[in-house]
Order: structure tokens, then sequence, then C-alpha cells
């Protein structure tokens, strides 16, 4: 297992230089000069050339990028042009709140989803399994903006259990109607995905076996027939982490929620490049490392899988 | 019966003077409290000599001064830390005498700033303007006038040590001495890149001044909590008093609180949690104007919003009657209460009302199709053109393009609408690789050069504001000696006359003029909408009767 994660940790490393490479190659041919948007409208020729080499961009392309893949191999994400503020300040502080939000999320989306979808599947048919499945396919059509605005007009701004948008000074309170908006399409992926996948595996012979020898019928779901039906929906949780933890910016938006999605949002339109660089390769390597999580727990759950 | 009106009068006389109280009590400034101030994003830059943006000018409005400030009905420019100043003959020596007594800010992020809290003298006047020119300020050109400008940006190979046109004559005179006579020059200086900071802060941080900012302002900086909020707190030594003599601000603090998103931010006001909320969104205005009444503050802007012909290239180069044509076929009216609830007023030139020098008897363009119909035909396109317009990304300018789009189509003038991201749109109309573009402009200083000069002298062509490439040598001629005109009804004369061309030349669909707007809670006393803008509404002397 260990020279599994090895092989897989060696591998992150020319998937890492190839999104440095893309992302560095795209920033010089979107167009759109940093300098010339911080000048705004109004901008002296002269000036705006001594801030492009203040910022180095009047160096030819290759130069840049060596310069570029130097500080990065320093740990050094630059500085952001927009702000002046240091890449990997602003990511770390960002990560914090977007962290904070994502893990909750994925508490009550795993929770909920994997829940619904056992009980849908053990009850399929039932009035409970229609009532969730509605529920979840609304979920995954639901656009977050919506339900975003939807929790908020409901709860803070009518009935007021809520104070309103913002971090708060970190009061858990805050972390409520976020959580939930974000929480809902995962949780309703995860329970469709987690019903049809148990209703494969409760279908399989070895669990009419498994009732046959006079099990409790919780042992054969739990225990039988949750273990093998939770692969698929550790992939899907999986991905979904990282979707979540490289930013949700709808989300945060909505909420005025200080994480990484807004960040690049405005670093994109600001064409700053240094942030969004770091950014991308901040969540390159969230996805690298979620996937190597992913993969080493199907060992776990799985004891027929072997890393080979 | 005598007695009873004696009672009657008594009766009357005391409730005269309660009333009377009462109304001075609640007009009587209340000292304490927070100020929610709502923005929509995370100020870039809090360092003025950096700042471009007006989220950032807001928070720098509130820490730094200036010399002089703009008048709030926009009528010229006050006294701030310079207390008077004179212009030699001919107005190339410039004197301002400083005010004494102002401090710096002594606490920045809760800890002492590096000058403690001493007074500002002309020194610090001197190096907050070279500091501009050495960190590259993207706004140190607007005094490139004063004698010496260019030696010392070039300091490496002149050799330059200073900024020779800027003199300390002593610890409370400094002088500028420009290179040629510049009316405006005075005015410039109002402008919120041009704020006085200590050099032992400024040196201390270097580029990282930005995070720890120290001003002479009424607010002094807090908290910085990123993309949440900007926190500041009273400065105690505010040189400012009010027209009693006591202390200012009143606030104890104010917080330029993050919200990204117009519909939950307009929640948030009506929960009660943002006191001020400006630049207020066309899809609550009808609302919040009926519920809020007299506290939703609305007046023009000194901006003017319009469209630009490319004048260097075909169909528009060379051909007045086709740029004329497209002038008479646009009702800005009807687009103005289609769109944007009518809160734009119809542009008739360039200088919008509110700058010295608006000629209100200006004829401009009237909605005229039969005589747009005649134009394009004298202009050779009788049944109508195709041509691009580039918009920048806006849901405003997008819905306002339709709109003319779908009024041009009338004449058989098809419009296809392009939209691309600011930065993008900057490049392309720098380079005159657009057909016909959206453009603002904002002013920088209350003087018609900043809109006339600026936008439409042959100097400036591309990135300097002159992005429609006109040029016309009798308008440039009249711009450069109402530049360097001292007397001021010369200077309008020259100014009126160049814009009366301009409209005729039709460089551009002369379309708006701007207006701003500030939204304040009933509790908030003493808030007024600038002239300049809502980012610059002063908050010394506001206060709040909510805690």
């Amino acid at each position: 297992m260990f020279t599994y994660f090895l092989r897989k940790l060696l591998y992150t490393i020319p998937v890492l230089w190839g999104v440095v490479t893309v992302v560095f190659i795209l920033m010089a041919v979107v167009p759109g000069d940093p300098a010339r948007i911080m000048m705004g409208q109004r901008g002296d020729p002269a000036t705006l050339a001594r801030i492009r080499a203040d910022l180095g961009l009047d160096l030819p392309l290759h130069r840049q990028y060596t310069k570029f893949l130097g500080e990065l191999l320093r740990g050094d994400l630059g500085t952001s042009y927009r702000s002046n503020e240091k890449v990997s300040v602003a990511l770390s502080v960002r990560f914090g709140a977007t962290l904070r939000l994502a893990f909750w999320a994925m508490v009550l989306a795993s929770v909920l989803g994997v829940t619904a979808g056992i009980v849908s599947a053990v009850k399929q048919y039932s009035v409970f399994d229609y009532s969730a499945m509605f529920l979840a396919i609304s979920g995954v059509s639901a656009p977050v903006f919506w339900v975003g605005l939807l929790l908020l007009l409901a709860f803070a701004y009518n009935l007021h259990w809520i104070p309103g948008v913002g971090y708060g000074d970190g009061q858990a309170i805050y972390l409520i109607l976020p959580v939930l908006t974000l929480g809902v399409r995962p949780a309703a992926l995860i329970a469709r995905l987690t019903r049809s996948c148990m209703l494969e595996v409760l279908s399989q012979d070895y669990i009419r076996t498994a009732r046959a020898k006079g099990l409790a019928e919780k042992i054969v779901v739990i225990k039988h027939a949750l273990k093998n039906a939770l692969i698929p929906v550790v992939t899907i949780i999986g991905t979904q982490v990282a979707e979540l933890l490289s930013g949700a910016v709808l989300t945060e938006t909505i909420f005025a929620w200080p994480g990484i999605g807004r960040l690049a949002v405005e670093a994109l339109v600001a064409r700053d490049f240094p942030m969004i660089r770091g950014t991308v390769i901040f969540m390159a390597l969230i996805f690298l490392v979620t996937n190597l999580v992913v993969d080493l727990s199907y060992g776990f759950i799985d004891p027929r899988v072997r890393f080979e | 019966m005598k007695r009873e009106m004696k009672v009657f009068l008594l009766f009357l006389l005391t409730f005269g003077v309660l009333c009377m109280a009462g109304a001075a009590f609640a007009e009587d400034p209340v000292y304490g409290g927070i100020l929610r101030w709502r923005e929509i994003n995370d100020p870039p830059k809090l360092d003025p000599a950096q700042a471009t943006d007006t989220v950032s000018s807001r928070a720098i409005y509130l820490m730094f001064d200036s010399l002089v400030e703009n008048d709030s009905d926009g009528k010229g420019v006050l006294p701030a830390l310079a207390e008077s100043w004179e212009g030699s003959e001919g107005g190339t020596v410039w004197t301002f005498k400083l005010r004494k007594g102002v401090r710096f800010h002594k606490e920045c992020l809760g800890e002492s700033t590096a000058n403690g809290g001493r007074e500002v003298t002309a020194q610090d006047w001197k190096y907050t303007f070279e500091r501009m020119v050495r960190d590259n300020s993207p706004r140190a050109y607007f005094i490139e006038m004063i004698e010496g400008y260019q030696d010392f940006v070039s300091r490496d190979e002149t050799g330059a040590t200073e900024w020779s046109g800027i003199k300390v004559l002593d610890d409370y005179t400094l002088q500028f001495k420009l290179t040629y006579s510049f009316a405006p020059f005075v005015s410039v200086l109002a402008y919120n890149s041009f704020m006085v900071i200590p050099r032992e802060d400024a040196e201390k941080w270097g580029k990282e001044f930005n995070f720890h900012p120290v001003g002479t302002g009424p607010f002094m900086l807090e908290r910085w909590d990123h993309d949440q909020k900007v926190v500041l707190k009273k400065n105690p030594d505010y040189w400012r008093k009010d027209d009693k003599g006591n202390a200012l601000p009143y606030l104890d603090g104010v917080e330029l609180v993050v919200i990204p998103d117009n519909t939950i931010a307009y929640e948030e006001f009506k929960k009660g949690n943002l006191d001020a909320f400006q630049d207020f969104p066309d899809e609550f205005y009808v609302e919040a104007k009926a519920t809020y009444g007299p506290l939703f503050q609305e007046r023009p802007w000194v901006g003017t919003y319009y469209y630009g012909f490319n004048n260097s290239k075909e169909p528009f180069k060379g051909n007045r009657a086709l740029r004329q044509a497209v002038n008479y076929a646009v009702d800005r009216e009807r687009i103005s209460d289609l769109v944007i609830e009518g809160r734009y007023p119809a542009g008739k030139g360039v200088l919008p009302p509110g700058m010295p020098g608006f000629n209100p008897d200006l004829k401009g363009y009237s909605y005229d199709p039969d005589k747009a119909k005649a134009l394009l035909k004298e202009a050779g396109y009788p049944n109508g053109f195709e041509c691009e317009l580039q918009v920048n990304n806006n849901p405003r300018h997008k819905a306002v393009a339709e709109a003319i789009q779908a009024q041009l189509m009338e004449l058989g003038i098809k419009l296809n609408i392009k939209v691309v991201d600011w930065g993008v749109h900057l490049d392309m109309c720098e380079r005159a690789e657009t057909q016909m573009f959206r453009m603002g402009w904002v002013v920088d200083y209350l003087d018609p050069d900043n809109f006339l000069y600026v936008l439409l002298h042959s100097s400036n062509h591309g990135s300097k504001g002159n992005y429609s490439f006109y040029s016309n040598p009798e308008v440039d001629a009249l711009l450069a000696e109402a530049r360097v005109e001292t007397n001021w009804d010369k200077r309008i004369e020259l100014y009126r006359k160049a814009e009366q061309l301009i409209v005729e030349d039709a460089p551009w669909v002369f379309l708006f003029h701007y207006s701003t707007s500030l939204l304040g809670q009933k509790w908030v006393k003493n808030m007024h909408l600038p002239a300049m803008g809502d980012y610059s509404t002063p908050l010394y002397n506001v206060w709040v009767t909510k805690k």
C-alpha cells in the first residue's frame, strides 16, 4: 500500500506541472492587460510601461515562465497584482472559510444522502421512497442561487431566525444557511446513487443467503449490503468534496462568505495572473489529494481491492 | 375669562417651548455608534497612491486628507489640509499655506504607528508626492506639469534626487512650480490619490503600507477581514471641529461591509443590518424610492455615458453625416425610462450638469428619425448599414445596447452587439479595434479640462482618454488655449465653443449623464450625497441615533 501511495504521489508531479504550464499559457494568450486594468480607464503610456516592467510583464514569455517556475519551486506563489496581497497568504486565509463550509456541507450531504438512499432502497416504492427521490430530483435540479435566496428570505428576512449573511466572527449560526444551500445538491446526488447501488446489491444471491441464515434485517442491510454498495458512493463523495473545496462561487457570493471561489472570480475579472495561477494550482492540488484519499479508502471499504 | 385666557396662553407658550426643545434635541448631534456601509467587493487598495477604483476610494476618503477638497455641490474646491493658497501671475507658481495642528493617526490595526501621531508638515507633502513617482502610482502623471516630473521619473538616468518643482518653504508652506500654466491645477489636487501619508510608516511597511494605511482622516484602520469588512475606528485627534467647536467625528466607527449580491444587500438594509447603501441598483429603485422617500438621495453625478465612434476607421471616419444620423436615431429619454427607470438624464453634449462650464442651452441631438434618414442618405447609406458595437460585460450596459439596437433597426442600421470583459474592452478600444464602443467618464477633477481635453484632444488618442480617436485642429487649439487661460470667464467661453464644435462633429453618440444615489436609514443623520459621487460622501459629521 505504501508503494502504491508513493507511486500515486509521484504521478501528481507531472500532473501539477501540466496544470501550471497550461494555466501559464492561458494567462499569456487571454486578452486583457492587467497593468491596463490597474491603471483604470485613463492611463499614461509611460506610466503603463513602468507598471508593466514592475510586474515583470515586459519580459519575454519564456523568461516569465522560468521565473514563475523558479519561484514556484521555492514555494513562492507571487503577489497579487490587484491587492498586493501575498497569494499564499490570501489562499490560506480564504481556504479556512471554504474548508469550514465544505466540511459541514459534506457531513450534512453524506449523512442525509446515505441515510435517505438506504431507507429508499430498503422500502422501495413506499411513500418514503417516492418522497425522498422526488426531493432528490428537486435537489439536483434546483439552482444553488435560488435555493440560497429562498432559504435567506425565509429564515433570515421573514422568520428572523438567522442574523443575516456574512461570516460573523465565526459563529456557527452564520454557517447554517450556506451549509444547507451547498449541501442540497450533493445530498441529492448521494441519495440517488446510494439507492440504486443498494438496490443492486440487495438483489444479489449472498443477501438472500444472509437472510436465509436468519440474520437480522439491520445486519443484512448495514453489514452485508451497504459495505458493498459504498464504493461508487465514496467516489462521488470524493468528487463532491473536491468541488466544494475548490470554491462554491455562487454560495459564497450570496452569503458574502469570504472563500476561495469569490477570490478566484475577482482575480479572473482583474486579470490578476499570480492570484489566478495560485488558485488554479491550489484547486488542482485539492483534486489530486482527494482522489488519492478516495483511492486509498477503497481498500478499507472492500477487502477485495488490492493496491498494486 | 381673563384667567382662562392666561392659562391658555401659558399652555401655548409651554407647548411651543417644549416643541422647540424637542426639535433642537432631535437635531443635536449624538456621539457614538457604528455606521455600516455596504460595499460590493473588498477594496483592492488602501494606499491612496495606488487606488484607482471607487470601493478603495470610499475607504481612502475616510482615512486620509488632501490639501483641498471638492465642494459637495460641485461648485469648486475648498480648503482641507491647506488653509489657503495663491497662484502667481501667469499661474505657474502655486503656494499653499498648511493648516497647523493636523496630526497623523497614532494607531493602526490596534498598534502604535511609527510616526507616533506627530504633526503634518510641508515635508510630508513633498515626501507623499515623491513617493507616488517612486512607487509608480498610476495617478502620478495627473500632476506631470509640476517642474522636474520627467527628471524625477527618469532619476536613474538623470540622477535627480528630488522632485525639483515641489519646494518646502517652511514647515507650513508648500510651493509648486509648474512648467506651464495649468488652470485646473488646484482642482486636480483634490483627487483622492493626493492624500498625505507619514514617511515613517510608509518606509516601515514599503508596499505593505497598503495593509497598514496611516493618514490624518477622521477614521483609523482597526481591522481588515478580507472579503468581509473593513473596520474603521474614530480618530480622537482629528483636526476638524463642528460649528460649535465640538470634536469630530461623532461616530465611534465605520464598517465597510462587503456584500456582493444586490438582492441580499437590499434585504440586509431592510432588516437594519446596514445603515447606508450606495449606488443603488435599478431593480429595487422604484420600491426603495416609494418606501424610503427622502431617505433615498439621488442627484446628477458629474459623469457622461456615451457610445464612441471609431473616428479613425470606416464607416465613421470622415463621415460626419453618418455620425449625426445615428445621434438623431436614438431616443434617449425613452431608453432611459424603459431600461434604467429614467435615472439617467439624456445627454446633449460632453459636459455633464454639475460640471463648471456646463452649457444648459446646448442644442445637441433630439430624437428625429426623419432627419436621421435624410442624413443617412447624405452619408451614402440610404438603406442603413451594419456595424459592431462593443460593450463591457454589465447587465445595465447590455440592456441599454439592446434597446438602442432595436431603435436603430427601424432605420435599417444593424447593430451587432459584442460583449467583452472590461480589460479586453479597454485594450481593444485603446488600439482602435472597435467600430463603436460603450464608454463612460466620471469626473476626476472639477474642471471642463477633465472631460474635453482628456477625452477629445488629439494628443490623448488611445489610453490617455480619447478612445474615439477624434481629431479637430480647431477644437485642439481652443482646448489648449483654455488650459492655460487664467481668466475663468474666458476659459468657459473657450470650452463652450469647443464643445459646440465637438457636438456638431458628433464623434460620439451623446447618450446620458450619470446619477449617483445613496439610501440611508432613518437613524442616520446629516448624511448628504455629494455631486462627486456616493463614494466620497463625508462621514466625519454624520451621527446615528440608534446604537
